[in-house]
């Protein structure tokens, strides 16, 4: 199962838990199943089908290209950060 | 240094001569400023005198009267945006947002916001029709400093700002509000990590606003055509998201807008938002001419974006050993007039060059009467990184602990969990540190009375994002090499040696050209010390598109099955020792089918970050406050230097960024928001003479994610200099500088304070 | 920027009358900062006369007498005498640091006089120096001591019509001495938070004062002469207690404005300092020691 990394924010709606475990081949899949277990997490984490803007995915060391598209492993870690901009 | 030692490579690694070079000494390069068309126009932006104020009313008509102004635009003549939010590469913008900077809509939000722009025959003209615009202000009253800005009693900005809490907004309010966006980040248990401490320190930080100090103006020459196409001739850090910006703020296509890159004279990160191309867009379309606008330097000082001031908390928990137990952080951040302020990548770059088992970070965007911020050479960090490696050099000095062993003890490595959540990939920040350990300068004795050294290190993420290249053989075996990546450090060569390296074939042989946006695919910005990275991997794409090509070749020449071909070290080889080298290949390629092009492109690739650490000595003069800096050495984590020079260049380049912001550089608001020092008279960068010679250390640890071993450089080496100099100053005065810019007034006011505490 | 008239009078009697011709006439000779004013629009002259080929502007006369600097003579003309080095070397102290080696080839001490900024870097050595102001009309000529030329901030008595033509120094005594000193935040191309201009005569034993002026520049609306300073000094052995006295004298008629560059109180402070380091430079030149400056340092 990958781990979803839970931002502080929104642990008011994972009881909260910092990781949940969650089933799932792609983000977009493993936030649906975060919405399953958790409601509303969802909403703060998408707009529209999309990440919400100002937002990016991590998926172990790395940030996801794909975004919601971005396949998982079984034992992935699952990260939610503020999108970095460079100078 | 080099961790690896051995020549792996025969281009990777030399210093050929730079391609634009000739042109650029010479003088002959074409900058934003020297484009010439016939029919051209002259334009003037219109700018508001207050800081924050309602604009009641726009009279246009004396300027129109004006012999010579042919037209004069406001906010009206630039579509409306709605409620949107547009992907722009490095990251979503608000349009609305964007929109009302280029041109102001219902109120000015910083001295210096546009408000109208003429175009006229002349700039003399433009000038005069300015004067003759009529704008009735109903004058606000500014907020200027960030943490007055959030207070509840604020004037607010923008009536359309709510605080994202990650999606949320505090169920509290739905009053608008300057607070923009909060983060919070968590590890471990923090109460518990400092109850383990022996030391705990806190300490607040102020840094100052500062500006890229890039030589060459803003600038945008437009000419939209009578089909409706719109051509843009600027200096900027990316032309495909200059284009998108434009064409997405004047609602047309994408395809409509061509973007010419002309040479760009710095940006640092300033030269990625449009402030000049809508405007020149919108009096070409009103008159049918072509015409140009560049700012003047008070307006690139006072209505581009700066780095933002900053407001920062840190409380550091240590064992008598010299191990980091916990830390606590609060940042808020100045997004100057619209929401936006580097404090995502500020609160996680804050804790990211240690390993802390415990920890919490929280942080505030918050818009303040200023000009909206923008990037600037690793956005967020150095603020972060003065505030830390300050407290962490404190801490060491009361546990008696050599600062560079702390690091050694506590320094971020493979397998660390961030205190923002992933866990680190191969790293080299502890390779910098025992570089400076172990370097001549840090072993060696200081000079004379009033002199301390300091060292520090800093962070910064390197980006990846998506470039597109194009590489044709010639037939007398040349490769011409199209890019749409802004040449900033020297990125046209290292880009064309990575090519050539793939290619087994010499740097001079590569033509590299940066093309408009109808000449080669999307490319994102020079900037994220992405280029030589991505765009790289693009060109070692391209090369080995050709060398595939070139197999194929060889077999039609050779009458042999492709599988039986290889590419090897600069030529092709076939079964019975058959052998043809790139060019001899390149010369029969007419007879063969004609020409071979090789395309590439990386989108899916992230680099793994860069740090560095740097050692300063410097001398106070007891009297006067003024610093010295009498010797510096940076060393970084370069991944693999692909031409050593540039390198080098970016590592002295960011560490004297870094020298100004810690000394000097500033911008000066009076009470009522007008910036008091909008040259470079009054702001001051280093010039020559402040400055020693830097000298730099390559710390090569190879990032497996680029297929050379890339690392970004060009941003990490600002992040170190002003902690590294606050820390010299401490040891050589006795004061704990904890505002930027540390300037002889400041560091003078601080021995006044220590003699008075005697 | 607006239109203008630009002349080139051959005489300095054509130049009088340009300027007194015009409703707003401003001259023109090394131009580095007019140019600059007028291009952004801080100043809209009517009418621009050059006067940097006026012979009597161009005079560059030592003698004993005295020396005779005519008002267009570039920065590099002054740094490259050996006379003014010899025997006048505030001023050349000065001239090395009024903008970089660009400025210095156009840029003339009786335009950074008539400029009259309160930080301006020539002033107070021409204070120091006891120079006169040579000013002609078309109506006659007259004289006015440095000290009394500034009125303002970018503000003196040179009345619409009249033209600064040259500045007169007197003759240096033996075993004088003169420096000037300014602080900045760097070390090249700044502005003087503080600035201090100093002369002084020593006895045949070298250890007296005999004679001093004193000139404070960035610490009030115009330049100051010191005289308190001064007479702190004169008559008195050349020692701590002496320079200390000196200071205090001069830091009490110091009254600058907190901006950007320093804050009142600072810049008090930087008086005394800069004054200390001035007065000990002037009297090793009296002295015939060598003396090293590295400017910013």
């Amino acid at each position: 199962m990958a781990r979803v990394f839970i931002p502080a924010q929104i642990r008011d709606l994972t009881d909260g838990q910092e990781v949940v475990e969650v089933n799932g081949t792609t983000v977009r899949e493993v936030i649906e199943g975060l919405e399953s277990i958790h409601p509303g997490t969802r909403e703060r984490l998408c707009r529209d089908g999309q990440l919400r803007p100002g937002l990016m995915i991590a998926v172990d060391s790395s940030v996801a290209s794909s975004g919601l598209r971005t396949s998982i492993n079984r034992d992935s870690e699952v990260h939610f950060l503020p999108a970095i901009g460079g100078g | 240094m080099s961790t690896n030692g051995k020549p792996k490579y025969k281009v990777i690694g030399t210093r050929p001569i730079r391609h634009d070079g000739v042109d650029k000494v010479t003088g002959r390069a074409k900058y934003g400023a020297d484009i010439r068309l016939s029919g051209l126009l002259h334009g003037i932006v219109l700018r508001s005198p207050h800081a924050h104020a309602r604009i009641v009313r726009i009279d246009t008509s004396r300027a129109e009267a004006l012999a010579g102004v042919r037209a004069v635009v406001t906010a009206a003549d630039i579509p409306p945006q709605g409620d949107r939010m547009v992907e722009l590469g490095e990251g979503a913008v608000n349009m609305r947002h964007l929109s009302a900077n280029v041109l102001a809509h219902d109120k000015v939000l910083y001295k210096g916001h546009a408000v109208a722009a003429v175009a006229a025959d002349n700039v003399h003209i433009a000038e005069e029709a300015c004067k003759l615009i009529d704008v009735e202000y109903e004058v606000l009253e500014p907020v200027l400093d960030v943490l007055k800005a959030m207070l509840p009693d604020a004037p607010v900005l923008n009536d359309d700002v709510r605080t994202d809490v990650m999606g949320g907004s505090p169920a509290a309010s739905d009053r608008p509000t300057n607070v923009a966006r909060q983060i919070i980040f968590t590890k471990g248990d923090v109460q518990a990590g400092f109850a383990a401490a022996d030391v705990v320190l806190e300490r607040e930080f102020r840094t100052g606003t500062v500006h890229q100090g890039y030589i060459e103006p803003h600038n945008a020459t437009a000419m939209w055509n009578a089909n409706g196409k719109v051509t843009v001739w600027m200096s900027t850090q990316g032309i495909f998201t200059a284009r998108q910006q434009t064409a997405e703020l004047m609602r047309i296509p994408v395809a409509d807008v061509k973007v010419v890159p002309m040479e760009i004279g710095g940006g640092f990160g300033g030269k990625i938002s449009v402030y000049l191309p809508p405007v020149a867009a919108a009096l070409s379309k009103k008159t049918g001419r072509p015409v140009k606008v560049i700012m003047d330097r008070s307006a690139v000082f006072e209505a581009t974006g700066p780095t933002p001031a900053s407001y920062i908390k840190i409380k550091l928990g240590v064992t008598r050993d010299g191990m980091i137990t916990a830390g606590d952080a609060y940042l808020a951040y100045e997004a100057g007039a619209f929401p936006g302020s580097p404090i995502g990548p500020g609160c996680m770059c804050v804790f990211s060059c240690y390993d802390f088992p415990n920890a919490r970070v929280e942080g505030y965007d918050v818009c303040v009467n200023k000009p909206r911020s923008n990037a600037y050479r690793a956005p967020g960090s150095t603020n972060a990184a003065f505030a830390i490696e300050t407290v962490v050099d404190e801490v060491c000095q009361q546990l008696g602990i050599d600062p560079a062993d702390f690091r050694l003890k506590n320094g971020a490595k493979e397998g660390v969990r961030r205190v923002d959540g992933p866990v680190y990939s191969r790293i080299g920040m502890l390779e910098t540190v025992e570089a400076i350990k172990a370097s001549e300068h840090y072993q060696s004795k200081l000079a004379g009375p009033n002199q301390g050294r300091g060292i520090a290190s800093g962070y910064w993420f390197n980006i990846g994002l998506k470039s597109a290249v194009t590489a044709t053989v010639g037939y007398d075996g040349s490769v011409t090499l199209i890019e749409g990546s802004t040449d900033i450090g020297g990125s046209r060569t290292s880009i064309a040696m990575q090519l050539a390296e793939t290619l087994g074939i010499t740097a001079e042989q590569v033509t590299p050209s940066v093309v408009d946006t109808d000449s080669v695919g999307y490319t994102d910005v020079t900037g994220g010390s992405r280029v030589t990275f991505a765009t790289g991997i693009a060109a070692i794409e391209a090369a080995r598109d050709i060398q595939r090509q070139l197999v194929i070749r060889a077999a039609e020449l050779w009458e042999v099955d492709p599988s039986t071909v290889t590419y090897v070290d600069g030529g092709v080889s076939g079964p019975d020792g058959k052998r043809m080298t790139f060019e001899e290949l390149a010369h029969k390629l007419p007879e063969t089918g004609g020409p071979v092009i090789g395309n590439g492109t990386s989108g899916k690739a992230t680099q793994a970050g860069a740090f560095g650490t740097h050692c300063v000595d410097v001398e106070v003069d007891p009297e006067t406050g003024k610093v010295q800096v009498l010797r510096y050495t940076v060393a970084q984590d370069v991944g693999t230097a692909i031409h050593p020079s540039y390198v080098e260049g970016q590592l002295q380049g960011g560490a004297v960024q870094g020298i100004g912001w810690a000394l000097n550089e500033e911008y000066w608001y009076d009470d009522k928001g007008s910036m008091r020092n909008a040259t470079y008279l009054d702001y001051r960068i280093p010039t020559c003479y402040d400055v020693p010679m830097i000298d730099t250390i390559l710390v090569e640890v190879p990032d497996p994610q680029h297929p050379y071993g890339v690392r970004g450089v060009g941003e990490v080496p600002i992040c170190p200099p002003p902690a590294a100099i606050a820390n010299a100053i401490a040891a050589a005065a006795g004061v704990r500088m904890k505002q930027l810019p540390m300037s002889p007034p400041r560091i003078m006011s601080a021995i006044w304070e220590r003699d008075a505490a005697k | 920027m607006r239109d203008f008239d630009y002349a080139v009078p051959s005489t300095l009697t054509d130049a009088l009358a340009l300027m007194a011709g015009a409703s707003v006439a401003r001259p023109l000779a090394g131009g580095t900062d007019l140019i600059d004013h007028v291009r952004t629009g801080r100043l809209a002259p009517d009418l621009l006369v050059d006067i940097k080929k006026l012979p009597e502007l161009n005079r560059l006369e030592a003698s004993p007498s005295g020396l005779r600097l005519g008002a267009s003579v570039p920065c590099w003309k002054v740094i490259a005498s050996t006379e003014i080095s010899r025997d006048y070397t505030a001023l050349v102290d000065s001239c090395r640091i009024i903008g970089g080696i660009q400025i210095q080839n156009r840029a003339s001490v009786g335009g950074n006089l008539c400029n009259s900024g309160p930080a301006a870097d020539s002033i107070p050595s021409l204070i120091a120096l006891g120079a006169q102001c040579v000013i002609a009309s078309k109506d006659g000529t007259r004289e006015v001591p440095v000290e009394a030329f500034c009125t303002g901030p970018g503000k003196n008595v040179l009345q619409p019509g009249e033209l600064l033509v040259e500045l007169k120094f007197p003759a240096r005594a033996v075993r004088s001495g003169s420096h000037y000193r300014r602080f900045i935040p760097r070390n090249e191309m700044d502005i003087a938070v503080v600035g201090v201009g100093a002369s002084v005569t020593l006895d045949e034993s070298g250890q007296r004062i005999t004679d001093a002026r004193i000139a404070l520049g960035a610490v009030g609306p115009t330049p100051l002469l010191a005289t308190d300073a001064a007479q702190a000094l004169i008559g008195q052995a050349f020692d701590e207690v002496a320079i200390a006295k000196s200071v205090a004298a001069a830091k009490a008629i110091a009254t600058p404005i907190s901006d950007m560059r320093g804050t009142a109180e600072y810049r008090v402070h930087l008086v005394g300092v800069l004054l200390a380091r001035v007065l000990k430079a002037a009297v090793a030149r009296a002295r015939g020691e060598t003396f090293t400056y590295q400017p910013g340092h």
